[in-house]
């Protein structure tokens, strides 16, 4: 049978018996959830949360302003008015779905380019956006085409049937621009009304969002189709309309992992393992210098340190997102191992220098490290009587003492000091010198 | 013990009696799950442990309609599924050994030749994002688009990364019956 096959018969119902311990945690976590919940004749959170609920209630009532009421009003004003529209409450055209279950955190380690305004001050009285700063635009990688942001859409003669009843001997006319008609989320929009012979108008942004000003900006602050509606007035009680399309693209969403966990650096091959959201290109930074544009690269480190590992991704209209984990492989790979034998050569003291030749024959006894900075090795026989002592890391054991080489036998190392990390080491083996 | 109703009631009006007996019943079944989702077993009783406390506390909105068992395992699932939200960012698993090279093979593998232990040591080495995917698409039967759902992910990356886990996971099964045969 195929690996599916496998896992699934024999996994699917089988049985595993937990822990002593765990029924006995589980009904203490049970007991004080039902406390937490059902003990409505003591005081509990939930009384708190009343009072603080009927406070901030209250607060809310007693600071709120009469304008927006009015404004309301106003609104409802327009909206009945003797026109030939029916204009029903306008939702976005077309709602993505938002496939993301819960946000991850993106705290501590990795930052994120976004830079979301706090989108909750708007209200049916719309305010002035130009003091909030939004480059979703520029942001460097980003493959929004210049020409996009120049575009001026002019819609101005698509003017439905209704109105060209409502268009009578006034020559009124709807008409406006947009600074850019589709982009990454969060969108500014500035609209600039081209109508002629109005004396008031109205915009209909499509999300929820209103204005009355001449030539409103606003920020589309969720991914969707919107409908920009420009109704204008005169006094002569006429009225034309006109309409456009903005659309607002979602920004991916760049996330990674790494495996194994601890890996070896510089040894282990690591792979980068690909979480993005609606992406479709992906540029890795491995913090060494490296890169690469696949998407699951694996990619090996040459020396030991601390890498910060970025991923960007964009999505298929050129929005970015990125993720950073800072020192992403910390506190990982650390050691100091030494053989249990070696064979000294029988033509005289080599000195301890090692290389990989002589590695070959077990020539010299040195340890394999990683993220060593501090050593002192020394070298007892077997009486414990010291031999021999290096406090560096490159020179190893010859297996001769004052030109003579040591007899075959046992003998003990101890070796202490630090790793790159701070933490210190102490060890001590048996060593078999054999002959050569 | 009671029958499955009794113990549904019992748990309703948060009897202990009923609860105990509800963990008697079900919890080696219900590890079993868990430990599939997990990296290792402390992990998996964590999980089964949260989702006993979800059991107990929406018991009533198990309809009636469809296995009891069956409503329990989805409990399992979510929690599991919430458990590796929550941990994403912190734990990675148990590392894999050597670098896998992936080759799209269709090896055969006798049933009777790996213990449920094997197995589950071999899912817990997978990442943890591997591994979800391949439980919920091989086990548990969701289709791509509902993981991509449930994940939070695309419905391309769940392909993949099912693909690779099924190649990782045909790998350490070749390597453990070699190291197996070897005896």
């Amino acid at each position: 049978m195929n690996v599916r096959e496998l896992f699934r018969d024999k996994l699917e119902n089988s049985e595993v018996i937990p822990g002593d311990s765990v029924r006995n945690e589980l009904m203490r976590k049970v007991a004080i959830k039902e406390f937490m919940l059902y003990n409505p004749s003591r005081f509990n959170i939930y009384y708190l949360g009343g009072i603080a609920a009927a406070a901030l209630a209250s607060i809310l009532i007693i600071t709120s302003k009469p304008d927006v009421i009015k404004n309301q009003k106003e609104e409802f004003k327009i909206e009945n008015s003797k026109s030939l529209d029916t204009l029903s409450s306008v939702q976005p055209q077309k709602q993505l779905p938002v496939e993301r279950t819960t946000e991850p955190e993106r705290v501590v380690k990795s930052t994120s380019n976004k830079t979301v305004p706090k989108i909750s001050e708007i209200n049916y009285s719309v305010k002035k956006v130009d003091n909030v700063v939004i480059d979703n635009k520029k942001e460097a990688g980003s493959t929004v085409k210049p020409d996009s942001l120049k575009i001026k859409a002019i819609l101005q003669n698509k003017v439905s049937d209704k109105d060209n009843l409502v268009q009578l001997q006034r020559n009124i006319g709807a008409a406006f621009n947009v600074s850019v008609s589709g982009g990454c989320l969060p969108l500014k929009v500035k609209f600039q009304n081209k109508s002629t012979s109005y004396d008031s108008c109205h915009w209909i942004f499509g999300d929820g969002g209103f204005s009355n000003e001449k030539n409103p900006e606003w920020i589309f602050d969720q991914e969707g189709e919107y409908k920009i509606i420009l109704k204008v007035f005169n006094t002569g009680g006429n009225q034309a309309i006109t309409s456009s399309v903005i659309t607002v693209h979602p920004r991916p969403v760049a996330r990674f992992e790494t495996a194994p966990e601890k890996p070896i650096i510089p040894d282990d091959d690591i792979r980068f393992i690909n979480y993005s959201n609606d992406a479709v290109r992906y540029k890795w930074e491995f913090g060494d210098g490296n890169y690469s544009d696949a998407f699951e690269p694996d990619h090996r480190y040459r020396q030991y340190g601390n890498y910060n590992v970025r991923l960007i991704a964009w999505s298929s209209y050129g929005c970015t997102d990125s993720m950073l984990v800072k020192n992403a492989f910390s506190g990982s790979g650390c050691f100091i191992d030494f053989p249990n034998a070696f064979i000294p050569g029988s033509g005289g003291p080599a000195g301890g220098y090692y290389s990989i030749k002589s590695d070959e024959a077990a020539r010299i006894f040195h340890p394999s490290t990683s993220g060593v900075t501090d050593y002192h090795l020394k070298i007892f026989s077997k009486l414990g009587i010291p031999i021999f002592e290096s406090n560096d890391i490159n020179i190893g054991w010859d297996g001769y003492i004052k030109g003579q080489l040591c007899e075959p036998g046992v003998y003990i190392w101890k070796v202490r000091g630090t790793f790159k990390n701070g933490e210190p080491f102490v060890k001590m083996g048996d060593v078999t010198l054999l002959k050569d | 013990m009671l029958n499955d109703l009794q113990i549904i009631e019992g748990c309703a009006r948060h009897e202990r009696r009923a609860q105990q007996m509800l963990y008697d019943k079900y919890s080696r079944f219900l590890l079993g799950i868990c430990l599939r989702y997990a990296g290792d077993k402390a992990e998996a009783e964590d999980i089964l442990q949260d989702s006993f406390l979800k059991i107990y506390f929406s018991i009533k909105d198990f309809s009636g309609t469809g296995s009891f068992a069956g409503w329990l395992r989805k409990v399992a699932v979510n929690t599991a599924i919430t458990h590796y939200h929550k941990n994403l960012k912190h734990r990675y698993h148990i590392e894999i050994e050597e670098y896998v090279s992936i080759e799209t093979g269709t090896s055969s593998f006798e049933e009777s030749f790996y213990t449920s232990e094997e197995l589950y040591m071999v899912m817990n080495e997978l990442p943890s994002g591997y591994r979800m995917v391949f439980n919920l698409y091989a086990i548990e039967g969701y289709k791509h688009k509902e993981i991509a759902e449930m994940l939070g992910i695309d419905t391309n990356t769940s392909k993949s990364q099912y693909s690779r886990a099924k190649a990782v996971l045909r790998d350490k099964l070749e390597k453990l019956g070699k190291l197996k045969n070897s005896y």
